[in-house]
């Protein structure tokens, strides 16, 4: 019987942060320590002609670096996966070096005294730019006519590619209707609150590197400044990161590489900190996505076939080409049977911020594929939207399911998530209040949809769309953590993976002491995490929902050593053997016996200073590392000819229901009820679940409602504070109701699944078929994101332009 | 020319010497240390930076540090007494108000004002007191549940 897993325990990282006491990169402070600020480009396309820094220099200004120290003192980053499918290498350097490809993009940076000064010595860096043509729509950029950001490519469309599963032609032959619409999607981040941050120390002597940042991924930093500065020795720490979402993990290695380059240059360690504006225009955006979808049906709703193709509009860089399509294998079948799926994918360079991994990255864009043509279908045949989507679920009883991908689907009910949904939100009864609101000239709708939400990691899922690549781009997910008992009979864990607000702390301390016998109270988790002690979670970081899968993995592997070896020691000590012992609150016994027990202090005092009473077949110390990788990730770890892949490993899944009512003078939507029905498999922590769910359905449905970047026609960003960009505050976000219904993975260490991504992968679905649902008296079609009050009312008027939907 | 700002944080006199452009958030986390008011706009949107200005709640980043001259500041340090977290700070603990914590020193701030001022809020009160206080992670269903049970619980005196 579980008595941690499961349970309310109370947070370890609460009490710190409820009284000031988180420790954030910001917070650190070093002697002599100068503060640095980035030069950035006001214009959306345009040359380099000169950078001269001469009048910027004074006793106060330490240094500055212009695109000439970039090219002469580093490398070019290394095209990585997620630049995939570049037809032929363009160097990409930390600051622009020849020219500018997007407001906001780097050209210089300052290291002084302090901030004030810095900012002041930006004034009077000479940058003469020869502007060019920007290129801002996704349709006009690949154009003959239009100007071209990569003169290397020749093109804006910097890539494309197409892939299938299943008998695509098939389907579409023996369809009785083909469905078609165009989608999209809009540009939006889940905007950190705590912006960027670097604080870089250089010890030349010993040629070695020391970061703090703010960051996901340990190795997307440590591989990045090696490879740029051309370092051997570099340390990266990761305090307490508020906030990640994706936006921490790839753009901010640049500012590594340029803060690192200061403290280098001066000697002296550096600070920088983003400010908003900074971010909002420079600090990576998800992808703006435009999908000509068409779907292959029977007339009663089977669904044969899905072919879309998809537009994506990747911002000023190379260097995240495709992963807003290639994600798309993750969810590619979202909750469905259809047998055969044709993707075909266009990634389009244009003057904006490049994109970046934010939360589900693409996978949001997927199920609003799929949900907005599962209502599109539902219409065309006059039949229920739920009976549509009954009818083509993949069954319980068919679990574990192999999806046309080659996805393997662990465990799930969809189904009885649905039936469930309806029931709760007493779906029948809304129907009928919707009939009377309507009567009363009300725009009240109901949207209901349903996803998953995959979890785990696998990058050699990218082959099956760039068959070219020779190797794996990082197959599976390999991920450690390290657990030791102390000296006086607590426990410490190291994870791989820095926390940026999923409750590493609180969680990792639950499953260890339920495997040990101790009490989470009696555990303490490593932050930071310090390439130094850390093991590596080189698979895990904390992105793409792999904490319960790598993190929990490791954990309970390195537990269920630690606990071998303390029962080892103990029977050792008590003069018995290990597998008659027990273990309660920290102390080992002989059940039975009064006499024949020992507590963790005591083996602690042992372990680590009386050789005599330690085993001699035994390893000295209560100290283990393990290094978790799925188990059953084979086959199709790596794709073949047949391009069957695993893209992840877990499958969460939510329904959910959206009431909404339009103001037809506003066009205000207002959310009156939001209610999801999820399966994260087995829930380790209630109030941590509840919240990532929360959290990421709040987001999903503010996207859908009107946040998100706007870009005036020659590139100049309109949205760089949180005002503009329409950020939901608690007057704004609904009341959001999650109930769960778990079907615990049976390939998991404790049938835990995915929580994090989760409710913002189908929320935006939701709600556009909610709206979509209110003003269906109007005729009116959802095609498209954001439902700003603005274009909802142009709908509800006969003012927008119907193809665009928004 | 550098001023001199007199100013109580947390019941402990202060005396330093700033430039008169020194916004009040940086001053008290660079020239008094107090880093648990975080900064994540500084242009008054995001409430991280929230404190209490003679007992008023403010966003520190909207005033210069040299107009908290002779007057009187609470931060979040400043809350709990003797290591003992207040009603607020108990009720967020546990009812799990946050996730990455960046914005919570000033959610626990302005929440702490709004039960001074309303010490039994409706849910409405509740989600107006609380919106100039942004947070990107938790929803803030989580939050408005601590705000109502420090309601219940142990009203502010």
């Amino acid at each position: 019987m579980a008595k941690f897993v499961g349970s309310r325990t109370r947070s370890k990282e609460g009490p710190r942060h409820v009284t000031g006491r988180g420790f954030y990169t910001d917070d650190f402070t070093l002697p002599g320590m100068l503060q640095a600020v980035v030069l950035r480009s006001p214009h959306a396309h345009a040359e380099i002609v000169s950078v001269d820094p001469s009048e910027a220099l004074n006793p106060n200004v330490m240094a500055v670096i212009t695109p000439d120290d970039i090219k002469r003192a580093t490398k070019p980053f290394k095209p990585g996966r997620y630049a995939a499918g570049l037809k032929r290498p363009i160097d990409e350097y930390a600051s622009a070096v020849d020219r500018v490809r997007y407001v906001g993009e780097p050209v210089a940076a300052v290291a002084a005294r302090d901030r004030g000064i810095a900012e002041d010595a930006l004034e009077w860096i000479a940058v003469e730019y020869e502007p060019l043509r920007a290129v801002v729509d996704v349709r006009e950029a690949i154009k003959p006519s239009s100007a071209v950001l990569f003169d290397e490519l020749g093109t804006n469309l910097a890539w494309q590619g197409s892939l299938s599963y299943g008998d695509i032609e098939g389907a579409f032959r023996s369809a009785d209707r083909v469905v078609k619409e165009n989608l999209k999607i809009h540009r939006y981040s889940s905007t950190p609150l705590e912006p960027f941050v670097v604080v870089a120390a250089y010890d030349g002597a010993s040629r070695r590197l020391t970061v703090w940042v703010t960051a996901q991924v340990p190795e997307v930093i440590y591989d990045g400044v090696r490879e740029a500065l051309g370092l051997q020795d570099v340390r990266v720490i990761i305090p307490d990161v508020g906030g990640g979402f994706g936006q921490k993990i790839h753009l901010i290695r640049k500012y590594v590489v340029l803060v690192s380059l200061l403290a280098i240059k001066t000697g002296r360690p550096v600070k920088w900190v983003e400010d908003r504006s900074e971010h909002m225009m420079a600090g990576g955006h998800a992808c703006a996505q435009e999908f000509e979808a068409e779907a292959a049906v029977k007339n009663d709703g089977t669904v044969l076939g899905l072919r879309f193709r998809e537009y994506d509009d990747v911002g000023g860089s190379i260097s995240t080409l495709t992963i807003h399509f290639t994600n798309k294998l993750n969810n590619l079948s979202n909750t469905y049977r259809t047998p055969a799926i044709h993707m075909e994918g266009f990634a389009v360079v244009t003057n904006k911020c490049p994109v970046i991994p934010n939360r589900g990255i693409g996978k949001p864009g997927m199920c609003f594929v799929w949900e907005r043509m599962m209502d599109r279908v539902a219409q065309a045949l006059n039949l229920s939207p739920i009976e549509v989507r009954r009818k083509n679920l993949i069954q319980p009883n068919e679990m574990p399911y192999r999806t046309i991908s080659g996805n393997v689907y662990d465990s799930g009910d969809y189904p009885g998530l649905l039936s469930t949904l309806l029931e709760k939100i007493n779906y029948d009864k809304l129907r009928e209040e919707q009939k009377d609101a309507r009567a009363q000239g009300k725009l009240m709708g109901i949207g209901v949809v349903i996803g998953v939400e995959p979890g785990g990691r696998n990058a050699a899922r990218d082959m099956a769309i760039f068959p070219e690549m020779k190797e794996p781009p990082g197959s599976g997910g390999i991920n450690g953590a390290t657990i030791k008992l102390e000296k006086n009979g607590t426990i410490a864990l190291f994870l791989g993976s820095p926390n940026c607000g999923q409750a590493h702390e609180t969680t990792t301390a639950q499953v260890a002491a339920e495997i040990l016998g101790t009490t989470p109270d009696q555990i303490s988790t490593s932050i930071p995490f310090d390439s130094d002690l850390s093991p590596w979670g080189v698979a895990a970081a904390n992105s793409g929902n792999n904490f319960h899968l790598y993190d929990i993995g490791a954990i309970h592997g390195a537990a269920t050593r630690l606990k071998e070896k303390i029962l080892k020691l103990a029977a050792h000590v008590l003069d018995t053997e290990p597998a008659k012992l027990t273990i309660e609150n920290g102390v080992v016994q002989l059940p039975g016996s009064m006499a024949k027990k020992i507590a963790f202090a005591e083996l602690g005092r042992i372990a680590y200073n009386n050789q005599h009473l330690i085993p001699d077949d035994m390893e000295a110390g209560l100290q283990t590392t393990f290094y978790y990788t799925f188990p059953h990730a084979k086959p199709n770890i790596v794709p073949g000819a047949d391009r069957l892949v695993r893209a992840q490993f877990t499958f969460s899944a939510g329904a959910h229901a959206a009431v909404v009512e339009v103001d037809k003078q506003t066009g205000t939507v207002e959310v009156l009820r939001y209610l999801i029905v999820g399966d994260n498999g087995t829930v380790i922590n209630p109030d941590v679940v509840n919240g990532q769910v929360f959290g990421s359905a709040a987001h999903g449905i503010a996207v859908a409602l009107g946040e998100g970047f706007v870009y005036s026609p020659e590139g100049q960003p309109l949205t760089i504070t949180y005002l503009d960009y329409g950020k939901c505050s608690t007057a704004e976000t609904p009341k959001i109701e999650v109930i769960h219904r778990p079907s615990p993975s049976p390939f998991t260490p404790l049938g835990q699944k995915a929580a994090g991504e989760g409710a913002a992968i189908p929320s935006p679905a939701a709600i556009a078929s909610a709206v979509e649902d209110a003003l269906a008296p109007l005729g009116v079609k959802i095609r498209g994101l954001p439902l700003t009050p603005e274009a909802v009312w142009r709908l509800v008027h006969g003012r927008g332009s119907e193809k665009e939907g928004a | 020319m550098k001023h001199t700002v007199r100013v109580t944080i947390n019941g402990r006199l202060y005396e330093e010497d700033v430039e008169p452009r020194l916004l009040l958030s940086h001053f008290l986390r660079e020239n008094i240390g107090l880093t648990g008011t975080h900064i994540g706009c500084v242009v008054g949107e995001c409430g991280a930076c929230t404190i209490l200005l003679d007992n008023k709640l403010v966003k520190s980043c909207l005033h210069f540090a040299v107009q908290a001259h002779g007057r009187e500041i609470t931060t979040i340090e400043g809350l709990a007494k003797n290591d003992e977290l207040s009603p607020i700070q108990e009720a967020f603990v546990k009812h799990y108000a946050l996730q990455c914590g960046y914005c919570t020193p000033g959610m626990v701030l302005a929440s702490y004002a709004l039960l001074r001022d309303h010490p039994n809020p409706t849910e409405e009160q509740i989600r107006k007191g609380l919106a100039g206080n942004l947070c990107m992670c938790t929803g803030y269903m989580q939050i408005v549940e601590a705000v109502k049970d420090a309601a219940r619980g142990s009203p502010h005196g």
